[in-house]
């Protein structure tokens, strides 16, 4: 009687969020007019009830799922008596109808977040963002009420439920789903923000202050989600690779790479007030396309890892996508006289051209990708016959359009916004250009062959030496006396320029680990009897024994091998097959050593009563520098969102900027003889500061 | 030439580069993806092609050697059947019963030699009603 209870309670709090969230989208519009500002505070409190409404269901769901209630028609299918707790609650966003209740939850919690946390009353602008985002919300809960209800009802109740799928058994499963939701999510509020100014027509720099946090917080939370599910598929599905092309991996890249692209045009917007359109149109389609992710996973119209599923749902979030490619059609049209550029591209080697190449890039893959994805229904509309591409399609377009990308980010440092470089600055471009030539002698040297790699190396040290470069500069010419004084204030007063050289030096780890693991893995695949040593890839791998082990839920097979490594200390790796009992199914766990020049990654097949087993060998160069990319540029959006401390003390006065280049140059060469001879160059008095706002160095906002 | 007009050289020399690389890739990559019965319809336009099949692992089908690299079991069309023998990674979830994609060639001897298997993905997005 009390599950029976709790599930009408869950139902009836699912409809009552339905009703509250399509009247508050429906108040939110009317009050987007000052002149009916009386509806905002209708709109206000009937998404507060929606919201806690649809925070009753979630918590019945997972309370359900914890107590193990197979009264719930969506807990016996995915949950089982010897589930862990934690991976319990992790079939909450496993299932069609939890994943939706969860996007759902997070749509509706950063809706609040975006209405109650600035400081500002909502203005017609905001409402009218609010009105969108209520009206999205409003979509996903009538999927959940018409065609996915996660408070079903058991037709029978099991006595034991169908447990939850071996390989889904992961931590990163306990993450990664989630966190792509909530990135499908935070998507929305950039896109309610840049449609409400242009149905406004409110194009000003308001909009952009207001989307920019959360377009980062989105793209970060977006990158993060696609990261640890390539770590995932890396440690869990053993195949020796963590990106197959697969369908759903493009799905969730696609609206990633448009976000990179709308991040920068934005930017070049308030800098230079041009791109408009570019950007507007790059907000629908990243958001669209968080649609697009959601139609591949549930229309089950492709084969894919994924998605072997088949529902109506994936065709209504098509519909979605369609009407809002529309909708963004319509609207850049409409306010097309405000969206005219304010300014020209005047010189060729500038930021705003960096930008712009790179975001010709970013679309290329992105449609190249999406049209690969989709590449079954447009061959069985054009040619009669159903064609599939493979992963050297994107490949091949990976190669030109991310040498492109690595380029332009390399170069932007050293260039200005609307401006020809300096002489400084010309010549720290010619000195990392040197450096850059001599990286790539010294690579081909190193015995590097391929091409791309010797170009990879040549730019990433062109960028480091350029960030640098341009880092010391601003140090050195802003405070010589005192450096660490400048550094830290420099990093305080720019801090959006600098987290964004940070992202940037994450991005470069990422292609580094990219090209290093593409172009340098090698397999092998050997059987070895107990005792046998094998030789491969300077590795001597000797099979000490095979160890079988019953646990309560499964049976673990493991081979332990001790690997010898070309004189390094020994190590042991235990890769093993599980048997799960209750699905009767195998999954392989693989046995990885990492280090900074790669990873060596073992795939036990099976093994036979005799002791011998079946291996593959895998060896991955720069693998660790690819997580360590992602982090670091995941960790530079952090700390752009993170909020700023107030000023407490006094600051030094300090001598303003010079100008010209033979006198930077001076300062440069006195500074590198401080900093070789401490002694020299004392700190001096300290004199009045006069801050003068300069384009091509952006303050802090 | 102005800097907008560079731009927009540079964006069509990447652009067109981009569709030649594209076409490259997908000339030696394509596969013709067809159902059981498709194939079974029409096998002489896909022999010799490359070619991705889905179906379902018929019951009392599937055999796997001891070492875990190669097996044979019977594709399970709407109204027909395939018989598949493949090498390779095999999926730690094949089992009878469940859809599968095989990737791989139909022989003149109608078996289909598979080099890789793909399952049903362990988030089951299954209609709710």
């Amino acid at each position: 009687m009390y599950g029976v209870t709790v599930l009408v309670f869950g139902q009836i709090c699912l409809l009552g969020a339905f009703v509250a969230s399509g009247f508050s989208a429906f108040v939110s519009f009317v009050g987007c007019n000052d002149e009916r500002r009386a509806f905002r505070k209708y709109g206000l409190y009937s998404s507060v009830v929606s919201y806690v409404l649809l925070t009753f269901v979630i918590l019945v769901l997972v309370l359900a799922l914890l107590t193990k209630d197979f009264r719930f028609a969506y807990v016996a299918q995915y949950c089982s008596q010897l589930l862990p707790w934690y991976y319990g609650v992790s079939a909450l966003w496993v299932g069609q109808s939890g994943s939706l209740l969860l996007w759902a939850w997070f749509l509706g919690s950063l809706a609040m977040i975006f209405r109650f946390a600035t400081s500002e009353k909502a203005d017609g602008l905001k409402e009218c963002a609010f009105g969108l985002l209520m009206a999205n919300y409003c979509f996903l809960i009538a999927t959940m009420v018409f065609a996915a209800d996660p408070m079903a009802q058991s037709i029978a109740i099991p006595g034991e439920g169908a447990g939850l799928s071996p390989l889904l058994q992961h931590p990163a499963m306990l993450i990664h789903p989630p966190i792509v939701f909530l990135g499908y999510a935070a998507w929305t509020i950039p896109f309610a923000i840049i449609t409400a100014a242009l149905i406004s027509g409110r194009l000003d720099a308001s909009w952009i202050q207001q989307a920019r946090p959360w377009a980062i917080f989105a793209w970060a939370v977006l990158g993060a989600g696609v990261l640890l599910g390539a770590e995932w598929a890396y440690e869990e599905l053993g195949w020796g690779g963590y990106w197959g092309w697969d369908p759903v991996e493009n799905g969730s890249l696609i609206p990633w790479l448009l976000g990179t692209a709308f991040m920068h045009t934005l930017m070049t917007w308030r800098c230079r007030g041009i791109l408009k359109k570019t950007t507007v149109a790059l907000a629908v389609a990243t958001f669209a396309m968080c649609n697009f992710a959601t139609f591949l996973t549930r229309s089950g119209i492709f084969s894919s890892l994924h998605a072997f599923s088949q529902s109506p749902i994936g065709w209504l979030f098509l519909a979605l996508m369609i009407v809002l490619a529309l909708a963004g059609v319509f609207l850049i049209y409409l306010r097309r006289a405000k969206l005219a550029a304010d300014n020209k591209i005047s010189v060729f080697f500038s930021r705003e051209v960096m930008v712009a190449m790179s975001t010709i890039a970013l679309l290329l893959l992105a449609i190249v990708t999406c049209l690969g994805t989709l590449s079954v229904a447009l061959s069985d509309a054009i040619v009669g016959h159903k064609i599939i591409v493979g992963p050297p399609f994107y490949n091949y377009v990976l190669i030109p359009t991310g040498l492109l990308v690595l380029m332009a980010t390399a170069l932007a440092p050293l260039l200005r916004w609307g401006a020809s470089p300096s002489a400084t600055e010309k010549r720290m471009l010619f000195g990392s250009a040197a450096a850059s030539g001599f990286a790539m002698l010294a690579a081909v040297g190193w015995g590097v062959k391929h091409f791309v790699s010797i170009t990879v190396i040549g730019i990433v040290v062109f960028a480091i030496i350029a960030l640098v470069s341009s880092l010391c500069f601003d140090v050195l010419r802003r405070y010589p006396n005192n450096y660490w004084e400048s550094l830290r204030r420099c990093m305080r007063e720019k801090r959006n320029l600098y987290t964004g050289f940070l992202i940037h030096l994450g991005f470069f780890g990422l292609a580094i680990g990219i090209t290093g693991s593409s172009l340098g893995a090698r397999r092998h695949q050997v059987d070895i009897q107990q005792g046998q040593t094998v030789e491969w890839a300077g590795r001597s791998i000797c099979l000490v024994e095979v160890i079988d082990r019953e646990l309560p839920d499964k049976f673990i097979a493991e081979a332990v091998l001790d690997i010898s490594d070309n004189g390094n200390e020994p190590f042991t790796l235990t890769p093993a097959q599980h048997l799960h009992r209750l699905q009767n199914e195998w999954t392989t766990e693989v046995a990885i050593k990492s280090d900074w020049d790669g990873d060596f990654y073992v795939i036990l097949h099976g093994s036979s009563e005799e002791g011998q087993v079946s291996l593959t060998l895998v060896e991955n160069p720069m693998m660790r520098w690819l997580w360590l990319g992602g982090v670091t540029m995941t960790l530079g959006a952090v700390i752009s969102l993170w909020p700023k401390l107030r000023r407490t003390k006094k600051h030094r006065s300090l001598q303003p900027p010079r100008q010209g280049s033979r006198e930077d140059l001076r300062l440069v060469v006195e500074s590198a003889t401080r900093i070789a001879n401490p002694e020299i160059g004392a700190p001096g008095n300290p004199r009045k500061h006069r801050q003068r706002r300069n384009i091509n160095e952006p303050t802090a906002t | 030439m102005t800097p907008t007009h560079r731009l927009c050289a540079g964006g069509i020399v990447i652009t067109v580069a981009t569709t030649f690389l594209a076409y490259l890739g997908a000339s030696s990559s394509w596969q013709y993806y067809v159902s059981v019965d498709e194939l079974l319809a029409d096998s002489e336009s896909f022999r010799n092609s490359r070619i991705r099949i889905s179906g379902e692992v018929a019951p009392d089908s599937l055999h796997i050697a001891p070492d875990r690299s190669q097996g044979t079991f019977v594709l399970q069309g709407a109204s027909s059947e395939l018989a598949v023998k493949f090498t390779g990674p095999i999926p730690d979830n094949l089992a009878e019963g469940i859809d599968v994609v095989v990737e791989g060639c139909l022989q003149s001897t109608g078996i289909v030699q598979g080099n890789k298997v793909l399952t049903r993905c362990a988030s089951k997005y299954s209609s709710g009603r």
